[in-house]
């Protein structure tokens, strides 16, 4: 997978046609093979973007920072990356028409030691769900592409409660609260963070385990039914927390029980919490 | 520092009996900021309400907690002993002890101590962030919504509009008048159905404060009490009535014969028409279904008999809008269909009919001019038999209710029977006689005196044909033996069932439904016309089987249930209403696609201070606000607050236990 020369090729066509006021691309960070993102606003940076399998990163994510904010922007996104920005604009944080996409059918991409990320072998929806312009063959057409349940989640879920619980107690007590998986998820634009608010007691004061786990499941609450697992949490995090592993046992949760629901792979749906359906379980109402 | 008084009631024994209430008011006493507590047999008694208002002056307190019963009970009170006080009734925070605590817990009186301690102390808590709050004035639309124009429409209307309220009567059908304008004679008395009911369809028509929507739907209703907004479609009728005159040139002429509904298919009309001779509004409506014109565009010929041109074959549906501020709702009932009675053979034998076909036969604007005929060979019966229950008082097959009119009509369709074939015989198939209202059970009485007719107690089991004949056969309980009756014609008492629409109604207007479709009323016996809505109410058979008598005492209540409602200019409302911190909003918007009342809407405000770009936030209209809270469980940036349950003041309780 290596689509450099065309994307370069369109980021050049748009600043020449005076179409956008950045790009958010991919290049190679300087020290080995392993990328990194670039907001390009100089036409003569073009020939530094770069894309192959090593763009990991999900740079809808750069759609919060002020550099783009009500601006004309160019921007790659693959299949899980689109997704996240198909919810961006159903929740009205970035206006479509200031927007260039071009859309990656994408084969996955790999983490450093060039394996192909879990994810990505897992990705039920590989090609762009949002894009002016679409690079390489879909995949939805070829492959029979069925959700597959994490098999982290599985591994997960045949563990004694017990044996949960401290696992998940030696999880949390990694956590150093720098905040560093929020900050990378294109989804957590708030103003202010529940997390940050006065009257929250329950994630303020001391950097402990307890307000580690209300913090990290408020989060991934607020993320259930949109996260759209593309790790860029996991990569962010210095502690390497298994932070999918609460993200992926919602997502199922949901897909089991809200009509195969997956985030935002349909325009304008705002997920699972998020609407009303006559067809919601309610056999948990007693 | 906050000074709390706590008032723990015994509610004579239902609290004191079954948890230690005078421990609770030891264990409250040693939280800091509890200045006062005591404990007294009936705290809602005037006496109790003494104490409270005393301490709140002698101890200086600053805010209140209760523990007695549900605030759904007494929460009102207690406000209000807070203000005479001089103190803001939204001070006071209810702990309830019983339905909470005694009640639930009659075997465990150590634990039920326990959690009451642990209520009192989370309301304790909780009052300390607890807040001054006003209530708020809404405008109210002094306007009412009848939805449907039967009896029970027309009298709730006529009442309403008589109080000088404006009304808005939708009727479905292209009359108003209900199933009452198909019945002949009404029981007990006798009195012509028409008679007594089209002179109110008159009134209806002529009042200056109705506005009568006849074939029409209500198709959306927003907003809350006295302030709803009501879209309602009228149905192309393809006729202007501005101009018709009702001459009826066009439905002579009309060449197209369909099924007559008001007769329930035993004769005919036509493709135009008014539905029966005394329809108000006396305008003919086209039925797009059968008109050769509308369907393949050929005839025209109603139009070019209209002298006035009033037919119009482009006329569409047309939506309008009524601001409203109550609603009644009335529309009536159907009649249960017989085909699960198969061993009777309906479908099959022409000669059984139901007691509305009945009804039609031998009123005097009916198919057959008042005689009843035999549908098979048009020949007036001899013996006509009448059975009871079909599909009322039935588990298996029906319905498990009591249909309630089945037993007076049928009585009166014996005597209109007599009266109308003199040598005629009938044969009545009875469960039981259930004749409780004024006056009824004399007139089944005297009918059964007058006509002289058979009353067999028991079920029929079987209808066979021989020759012409219809044999009935069933069982005589009192004699203990089966019998079998010869019979010309037989006539099923059908239940009386909920509209099929009644569901899709009650969603659109946001009340609930029984497991038959009935619509459900607020309290089965204190508030019998009020649904759980505000603001909506129930008149007649749409909420449960009823005569007319005691459908008309509904509809006159449902009118002074709505004039109470806007006797003042404007509503108090609860000022526990949400708001929106827009400093925190992110504007994703999610507020507003579940807020049930559409309260919230967007608003733009600048990015920073003295900045002129804008973004998008979400903005709260407290005047609509219910104060559900659904908005504030879905703000993940916790920009919204519900004043009353504040984040402070739930945190407050979740941190006391």
């Amino acid at each position: 997978m290596n689509y450099t020369k065309q994307i370069q090729d369109i980021a050049a066509k748009l600043f020449a046609e005076g179409k956008i006021d950045v790009f958010v691309g991919y290049r190679v960070n300087g020290f080995d093979d392993n990328q990194v993102p670039a907001l390009i606003t100089d036409p003569q940076d073009v020939p530094k973007l770069v894309f192959t399998d090593k763009s990991v990163f999900n740079l809808v994510n750069y759609l919060k920072s002020e550099h783009t904010r009500r601006k004309r922007v160019g921007l790659v996104v693959k299949g899980c990356d689109s997704r996240s920005l198909n919810l961006m604009l159903t929740e009205s944080q970035v206006k479509r028409e200031n927007l260039y996409v071009i859309g990656i059918c994408c084969e996955g991409v790999v983490d450093e030691t060039g394996q192909k990320m879990q994810n990505c072998v897992e990705c039920a929806v590989p090609d762009a769900v949002v894009s002016d312009e679409l690079l390489g063959t879909p995949m939805s057409g070829s492959l029979t592409l069925t959700y597959r349940v994490n098999a982290d989640i599985a591994k997960l879920s045949e563990m004694p409660l017990t044996e949960r619980a401290a696992y998940f107690e030696e999880v949390f007590e990694n956590c150093i609260r720098c905040n560093a998986c929020r900050h990378s998820c294109p989804l957590c634009y708030c103003a202010k963070c529940c997390i940050d608010q006065e009257t929250a007691t329950l994630y303020n004061g001391a950097n402990t385990t307890s307000s580690a786990f209300h913090a990290l499941m408020t989060w991934s609450l607020h993320l259930a039914g949109r996260c759209v697992d593309c790790r860029n949490c996991e990569k962010a995090c210095p502690s390497h927390l298994p932070l999918h592993l609460l993200h992926k046992q919602n997502e199922s949760v949901i897909y089991e029980n809200f009509q195969e629901h997956l985030a935002g792979v349909i325009p304008e749906d705002r997920g699972a919490f998020y609407k009303y359906s006559l067809k919601d379980p309610d056999d948990f109402i007693m | 520092m906050a000074r709390v008084g706590v008032f723990v009631c015994f509610c004579g024994a239902n609290i004191a009996e079954y948890l230690d209430v005078p421990q609770v008011v030891e264990e409250v006493k040693r939280i800091r900021e509890v200045k006062y507590a005591v404990d007294y047999k009936y705290m809602c008694s005037d006496p109790g309400q003494g104490l409270i208002r005393d301490a709140i002056v002698q101890h200086k307190l600053t805010s209140i907690v209760v523990a007695a019963c549900s605030p759904r009970m007494h929460e009102k009170t207690f406000r209000k002993a807070l203000s005479d006080a001089g103190m803001n009734p939204y001070l006071l925070e209810v702990a309830n002890i019983r339905e909470h605590s005694s009640w639930v817990h009659q075997k465990n009186k150590k634990a039920a101590t326990d959690k009451a301690m642990d209520l009192c102390r989370m309301a304790v808590a909780k009052s300390i962030a607890n807040e001054q709050l006003h209530e708020i004035s809404v405008p109210v639309t002094k306007r009412a919504l009848v939805i449907g124009g039967g009896i029970a429409g027309i009298q709730a209307a006529l009442d309403i509009a008589d109080a000088r309220i404006p009304v808005v009567l939708v009727e479905k059908s292209p009359s108003i008048g209900g199933k009452m304008a198909q019945l002949d004679e009404t029981f007990p008395t006798l009195d012509c159905s028409q008679c007594i009911l089209t002179p109110k369809m008159v009134d209806v028509a002529s009042h200056p404060y109705i506005e009568l929507i006849p074939y029409a739907e209500v198709i959306e209703l927003q907003g809350f009490v006295g302030n709803y907004k009501a879209k309602i479609k009228k149905k192309a009728s393809y006729v202007n009535f501005k101009t018709c005159t009702g001459c009826g040139a066009c439905w002579q002429k009309c060449p197209v014969k369909v099924a007559n509904e008001y007769n329930l298919g035993l004769d005919k009309r036509k493709a135009i028409y008014t539905p029966f001779p005394q329809a108000v509004p006396n305008k003919p409506v086209i039925d797009a279904e059968h008109c050769t014109m509308l369907l393949k565009g050929k005839c025209g010929i109603c139009a070019k008999v209209c002298q006035p041109g009033a037919i119009d074959y482009q006329m569409q549906d047309e939506v309008i809008e009524r601001e409203i501020g109550a609603v009644v709702v009335a529309t009536g009932y159907d009649m249960w269909d017989p085909t699960p009675y198969e061993e009777y053979g309906v479908g099959r034998f022409k000669d059984i009919i139901t007691s509305l076909e009945f009804e039609r036969m031998v009123s005097a604007n009916g198919p057959t001019n008042g005689v009843p005929l035999r549908p098979s060979d048009g020949k007036v019966p001899k013996n006509v038999v009448f059975i009871k229950c079909i599909g009322s008082r039935d588990e298996a097959k029906g319905i498990e209710y009591c249909s309630k009119i089945c037993c007076m009509y049928t009585t009166k369709h014996t005597i209109l029977l007599h009266h109308k074939v003199h040598d005629s015989h009938a044969y009545v198939f009875y469960m039981d006689i259930r004749a409780a209202g004024k006056g009824y059970e004399e007139f089944v009485k005297k009918a059964q005196t007058d006509t002289a007719a058979t009353y067999l107690r028991g079920r029929v089991s079987k209808i066979y044909k021989k020759g012409d004949k219809l044999m009935v056969r069933g069982e005589d309980a009192q004699i203990g033996q089966v019998v079998e009756v010869e019979a010309d014609l037989v006539v099923l008492a059908t239940a009386v069932s909920a509209p099929k629409d009644n569901p899709d109604l009650a969603r659109l207007l946001g009340i609930s439904y029984d497991k038959y479709g009935y619509l459900s009323e607020a309290h089965p016996k204190l508030r019998p016309v009020e649904t759980a809505k505000a603001g909506i109410f129930l008149a007649g058979c749409t909420q449960a089987p009823k005569d007319i008598p005691e459908t008309v005492s509904q509809a006159s209540a449902c009118a002074a249930k709505v004039c109470g409602l806007f006797a003042g200019d404007t509503m108090k409302k609860d000022p526990m209403v949400s708001t929106i911190n827009i400093e925190y909003c992110s504007g994703c918007l999610n507020c507003i696609n579940v807020c049930p009342y559409t309260a919230i809407v967007t608003d733009e405000v600048p990015i920073g201070h003295g900045s002129k770009e804008l973004r998008t936030v979400a903005y709260i209209n407290e005047g609509v606000c219910q104060g559900c809270g659904s908005c504030v469980a879905i703000c993940r940036s916790m920009a919204i607050n519900l004043a009353g349950f504040t984040d402070p003041q739930i945190i407050n309780e979740i941190v006391s236990i």
